[in-house]
């Protein structure tokens, strides 16, 4: 399950990743004479509201939420991790702070810190500045989460044998944390980054559906998520779901990656 | 002395320390919210301002308007003095008292709230005991993945899912919350279930039920009570996108047209009153987690 997983979620990063070439058009080309136009063999997903061709949009969209969810998620294991070998070396009360602050950001309400800035953003920002920001935010704000489960994984080998046999050695702190410690928590970051990444993309879906997503011309899974606000386009148009599907099959495989690791572990 | 008059100036300091930590938490995450409105590159400017009919008179005079609570430390402890008063402020884009708008909304979303979850825990502990009870693979299998297709479903899409479906917002609530719930208790009862005490009970020809309700449900009360909490932080989320999408009148709806509107003190005081459900939540579900005051 593990490997087919992969595989899928590769081959849709790969596609993302090479939209330039595997979308069929731009995506804001308009085509003006076809407004809501349906499934046909020109447009495999019809056109929207102002013409543009649905799949182009799916595609570039997807380039968007799959290369920066999964670096908002990069950003904030890097963060928890740097945090958790801090913890590490510096001591008690170094740890404690570290998790007092992780509980404060625990504290406060991810969704709303996010969708307060995000509504605070100016209203000519360009949507590439929108995206790097919204993505950013989640970065900052979600390190709290994977910072409580690494810290206590840095502790535990803090205190293993072989940290007090390097430490006898007289390695430095930092050669501990580096050497040391470091490796031995890689994989509980790798898990974490697999947790992370899906929320991400949710979230950035769920914004995308309250108008606060990334703005227009530029496509994400979850601005294109919108046109599911009318029931009757959706009953009219059917194929309007598919990247509601393909979100769906995204999560699902990172969700398989993240139980398959955790049997692994 | 005996032991438990010994104990009580003990539960006495963690009470008072648990008391401090939350007034700081309080504090520190109402000057984070204000902060991150302030810090935002948009603080400050209003759609109206963009208005071609508008004089230049007319935008300064938003522009000072909307400028109000730009020195963020001044405007925070202006705001913390107001408060010890009871006065919440007036919202920028409705034109009236905090307080009063978070009067009148409160109800509606601690209805749909607190209908969520009631009906998330039910459906949840149900299908647990079910499950627990027939131990079929098939229902087994077909729980799980009906779960895990919920939890892969962005929020916003089940709200507005529930929404055309003629759900009222309580049971997009429940939704939401329901996969998370039976998740985290299913697993808890799958371990319980296999316990030796549960395996002794059922080859000495205990009934199902009293195995269900005196060797599974009660030993992981704790753990399902902790997550109880855990529940209400996760629905004080969920009702934000549930009623704007869902348009239901509640607080998720004016923190949403706050948001839009850059209502700075509505955003505050809002926070403020999310940051503390969330932190009571989590006192509750720590103390219910430990099970023992003396634990804390």
């Amino acid at each position: 399950m593990r490997t087919a997983a992969t595989i899928f979620l590769i081959s849709v990063f790969a596609t993302a990743l090479f939209a330039d070439y595997t979308a069929p058009y731009p995506f804001a080309a308009q085509f003006r004479e076809l407004p809501n136009a349906a499934a046909s063999g020109s447009h495999l997903l019809g056109t929207d509201a102002l013409g543009r061709d649905r799949l182009s949009r799916l595609l570039y969209g997807a380039r968007l939420s799959m290369l920066l969810a999964p670096a908002a998620a990069l950003g904030s294991v890097l963060l928890a991790l740097g945090f958790a070998l801090l913890a590490a070396m510096g001591g008690p009360w170094c740890e404690r702070l570290i998790l007092a602050a992780a509980d404060l950001f625990l504290s406060l309400p991810l969704f709303f810190l996010l969708l307060a800035a995000r509504a605070l953003l100016p209203l000519h920002t360009t949507a590439e500045t929108a995206a790097i920001v919204m993505f950013g935010l989640l970065a900052g704000l979600g390190w709290a989460g994977p910072a409580r489960v690494m810290v206590g994984a840095a502790k535990q080998f803090s205190r293993s044998d072989f940290v007090l046999f390097a430490k006898t050695c007289g390695h430095g702190r930092i050669r501990i944390a580096l050497v040391h410690i470091m490796p031995n928590i890689l994989p509980v970051a790798k898990a974490q980054f697999l947790i992370a990444t899906p929320s991400y993309l949710l979230a950035e879906a769920s914004l995308g559906l309250l108008g606060l997503g990334i703005p227009e011309p530029v496509p994400s899974w979850g601005s294109l998520l919108r046109e599911l606000e009318s029931v009757s386009a959706i009953t009219a148009n059917p194929w309007i779901l598919t990247p509601a599907l393909c979100l769906f099959l995204v999560v699902a495989g990172f969700h398989m990656a993240v139980s398959a690791d955790k049997t692994a572990v | 002395m005996t032991p438990r008059a010994s104990r009580f100036p003990h539960l006495l300091a963690v009470i008072c320390r648990r008391l401090i930590w939350f007034m700081v938490v309080l504090l520190v995450g109402g000057l984070v919210g204000a902060v991150l409105v302030r810090v935002a590159p948009g603080f400050g400017t209003d759609e109206r301002m963009l208005d071609a009919r508008l004089s230049n008179a007319s935008i300064q005079a938003i522009a000072r308007e909307r400028s109000g609570g730009a020195d963020i430390g001044w405007y925070y402890v202006d705001y913390l003095g107001r408060l010890l008063r009871g006065d919440l402020g007036t919202s920028v884009s409705l034109g009236r008292p905090v307080r009063e708008l978070l009067g009148e909304r409160m109800g509606t979303s601690v209805r749909s709230a607190g209908l969520g979850l009631a009906l998330a825990w039910t459906l949840a502990l149900a299908v647990i005991g079910l499950l627990e009870l027939c131990r079929n693979p098939a229902g087994e299998t077909l729980a799980s993945v009906i779960v895990e297709v919920l939890l892969c479903i962005p929020v916003a899409l089940l709200a507005v899912g529930c929404f055309y479906l003629g759900g009222a917002p309580a049971l997009a609530v429940a939704a939401i919350l329901f996969p998370r719930i039976f998740r985290y208790g299913r697993a808890l009862a799958r371990q319980t279930g296999a316990a030796p005490h549960v395996l002794a009970a059922h080859a000495s020809g205990e009934s199902p039920w009293r195995i269900l309700g005196f060797h599974v449900m009660l030993p992981i009360f704790p753990e399902l009570a902790a997550l109880a909490g855990v529940t209400v932080n996760m629905a004080v989320g969920a009702i934000i996108p549930v009623e704007a999408l869902c348009d239901s009148p509640g607080v998720g709806a004016l923190v949403w047209q706050a948001a839009l509107a850059r209502d700075l003190p509505v955003l505050v005081n809002v926070t403020l009153l999310v940051t503390a459900v969330t932190l009571a939540s989590n006192f509750a579900a720590d103390v219910a987690r430990n099970a023992r005051w003396d634990a804390i």
